[in-house]
């Protein structure tokens, strides 16, 4: 996992998984480097082969930090499955989902 | 149909067991992919699978309490032809499975594991136990024939060999259908027949005949274990030589040496064929060897009711190895099952059947043994003779008679057949004839009973049963009384000078072949009471157990000479003492007497 600040934006790649046994992790250190002002997240999921409801709940708990923030979560180029997972949990009607 | 023949692939199971973290889920849900994916299931479907099983593992993790943290979590995966089916064993206090899932709030951080759940599956159930709950899941596998929509060219002979597989298929479930059919219909038919018959023995014999066609076998023997038996008995067989030698249960701790005791004991079904042919001292094996076929314990309630065996000549076809197919097999199950049925309602109505019927013979044995007792007496001039009976059982064995020998003599007999019930009856019915039947010893009584004893000899001693009597000639004229007894109680003559009671000697009759008596001729006093006897009276019992003897009677007959009474009025007084005596017991035995007065 990697975390880059652009901006106003972080920037989150190289995710795997996002599941159980490590959104909680994934939440708190994403939430650590939203300092500064930054109130954008993107999060990378091109590489994520695997996101469960826990990912889900970090992903919802996310968007909510964003939007106190007065920013916003972006989702980058999900792979097929998580797509379908997104679609199949409505999540694509509360994220905004950006393929390039 | 999937097209794959389901008798050919069997299923296979993987069995995993995790620790209480979420860590080892993804580990285990990896294993399961792996599993699978050597099992032909698609990239679609797996991703399916890890995320159902993670949301039903994790579950599993996260609502464990204490006491399941120490427990570990069961996974099971089992692939079968048309699905795959996981079981999550879980040590949660468990939830009620939702009527309706739905989709949360869209802000809801949680509350999607069961969506996604059945979403993904094709069914889902969760079932709750004692020391755990188990998840069901279930997903179906798509025909490869429908997944890819461009036919394939093949071979073509793959094509005939496709067809074979087919019809074979098709073929063993019309086969199926057509026995399910059979039988049913069968059974409509005798269930309707069995009213109409009285023989259980007939019926079994038609139906297992019948069975015999519908399921391709040659021959059956029926077994019943009888009432109380420990042993199977043939009941109905199809050949006279299958009629063959009951079956003892073998000891405790000793093996079966047949099949029907096999399959009675152990209340399973024995199959036999060449590959497991029956013991050698097997009774079946003498008439039948080389047969194939199959034991089917015939059980009702948990209660052995007995065997049935069916079987046919055994081929060495190894892949015919099972005598009857799953199809053939249900059907005798079903006959057997149906079978019993019959057989305990048939013993249950010949049982309320014999009940009625003895209840019946008591009654007439009842009827026989009132009409052997006098409704009126002979009388003596001079004197009033009375009687009284009173039977412990619904028929008893004491019995009196008097035989008017002319104007001025009687023979006064009185008896106690030893056994009660209707053998008994018939013992007094069989003796008050032999007395009749002989009127040139009527005024000699020992010479009587010696007759009578050597008569009544045989059957008596048949059957260990034995008759005490006493016989009484009194003659009015020369106030003579000729008394000789088979082993019965003393006679007892009162009068105002006193009482004597006389007890001749002899053996009861039944004892011995041949065997003397002894005459004892008194003269009867003035005013005198004489009282013959049996033993139900000295020895009635009162409240306290104690009798009410011998000399309690004698001091009664005693006291009577005082005054004037007939014997109407001593039986009467008699009879009231001894109800005084007895209130609140139950009579024990017959009680008996004669009186005679003056």
């Amino acid at each position: 996992m990697k975390m880059q600040i652009q901006g106003e934006t972080l920037r989150i790649s190289d995710i795997r998984e996002l599941g159980a046994a490590n959104s909680n992790d994934f939440r708190d250190r994403a939430r650590a480097a939203l300092v500064d002002g930054k109130k954008n997240i993107e999060i990378d999921l091109s590489q994520t082969m695997f996101l469960d409801s826990c990912g889900l709940g970090t992903l919802i708990s996310l968007h909510k930090t964003t939007c106190s923030r007065n920013g916003m979560l972006r989702l980058l180029n999900p792979t097929p499955g998580v797509q379908q997972i997104l679609e199949l949990t409505r999540m694509h009607r509360l994220f905004e989902i950006v393929k390039n | 149909m999937s097209g794959i023949s389901a008798a050919s692939v069997r299923p296979a199971t993987l069995r995993l067991s995790l620790g209480c973290d979420l860590a080892e889920v993804r580990m285990a849900v990896q294993a399961v992919h792996g599993f699978l994916a050597e099992h032909g299931w698609n990239a679609h479907d797996l991703m399916s699978f890890d995320l159902a099983l993670v949301e039903a593992c994790n579950n599993a993790v996260k609502y464990t309490d204490e006491a399941g943290r120490r427990q570990s979590i069961g996974l099971e995966a089992t692939v079968e032809p048309t699905q795959v089916e996981f079981r999550i064993h879980d040590h949660t206090p468990g939830f009620d499975w939702p009527r309706k899932i739905e989709l949360p709030d869209p802000e809801s951080e949680s509350g999607r594991g069961l969506f996604l759940i059945t979403s993904l599956m094709d069914y889902a159930g969760y079932f709750r136990g004692q020391s755990e709950n188990i998840l069901v899941m279930r997903k179906n596998r798509m025909a490869p024939e429908s997944i890819i929509a461009l036919p394939q060219l093949e071979n073509p002979e793959n094509y005939a060999h496709k067809l074979i597989e087919s019809e074979k298929v098709i073929g063993e479930m019309v086969e199926e259908l057509s026995s399910c059919y059979e039988s049913l219909s069968a059974i409509f038919r005798y269930s309707t027949e069995h009213h109409k018959t009285d023989n259980l023995r007939e019926f079994a014999q038609r139906l297992l005949a019948d069975l015999l066609q519908i399921v391709a076998a040659e021959w059956f023997v029926l077994r019943l274990v009888p009432k109380a038996e420990p042993r199977l008995v043939v009941f109905a067989a199809s050949e006279p030589e299958l009629q063959l030698e009951p079956l003892p249960f073998p000891a405790k701790g000793k093996m079966a040496n047949a099949l029907e005791l096999e399959a009675a004991l152990t209340r399973q079904r024995v199959w036999f064929d060449s590959q497991r042919p029956m013991l050698a001292e097997d009774p079946l094996n003498r008439v039948k060897p080389n047969a194939a076929g199959l034991t089917h314990p015939i059980l009702l309630g948990g209660q052995l009711m007995g065997t049935l065996t069916l079987g046919k000549a055994a081929t060495d076809d190894v892949s015919a190895d099972l005598a009857f197919t799953a199809g053939q097999s249900n059907v005798i199950n079903t006959f057997a099952d149906f079978l019993a049925i019959q057989i305990a309602n048939t013993q249950f109505q010949e049982e309320q059947f014999h009940r009625r019927l003895v209840t019946h013979e008591l009654e007439i044995a009842n009827n026989i043994q009132r009409s052997l007792l006098l409704k009126t007496l002979p009388q003596l001039p001079g004197f009033t003779l009375d009687a009284f009976c009173r039977s412990a059982h619904e028929v008893g064995g004491d019995f009196y008679d008097v035989l008017k020998v002319n104007d001025h003599s009687l023979l006064l007999v009185i008896a106690d057949v030893m056994g009660k019930g209707i053998p008994a009856a018939m013992f007094a019915a069989i003796l008050r004839t032999l007395l009749r039947a002989a009127p040139e010893f009527i005024n000699q009584p020992a010479a009587l009973l010696t007759r009578v004893n050597r008569l009544l000899f045989p059957e008596l001693s048949g059957v260990d049963m034995f008759i005490t009597a006493q016989l009484a000639f009194v003659d009015a004229k020369s106030r003579k009384l000729v008394a000789a007894s088979a082993g019965h109680c003393p006679l007892s003559i009162a009068s105002p000078s006193g009482i004597k009671t006389f007890s001749p000697e002899g053996m009861p009759l039944g004892i011995l072949p041949d065997t003397s008596f002894q005459d004892e001729t008194v003269d009867l006093p003035e005013n005198c009471r004489v009282l013959l006897y049996t033993d139900g009276l000295t020895e009635a019992l009162n409240a306290k157990g104690e009798y009410f003897g011998q000399q309690r009677l004698m001091d009664w007959l005693a006291s009577t000479t005082a005054t004037p009474q007939t014997a109407g009025q001593l039986k009467d007084a008699l009879a009231a003492e001894l109800a005084v005596y007895q209130a609140n017991t139950v009579l024990n035995d017959d009680q008996t007497f004669l009186i005679m007065a003056q």
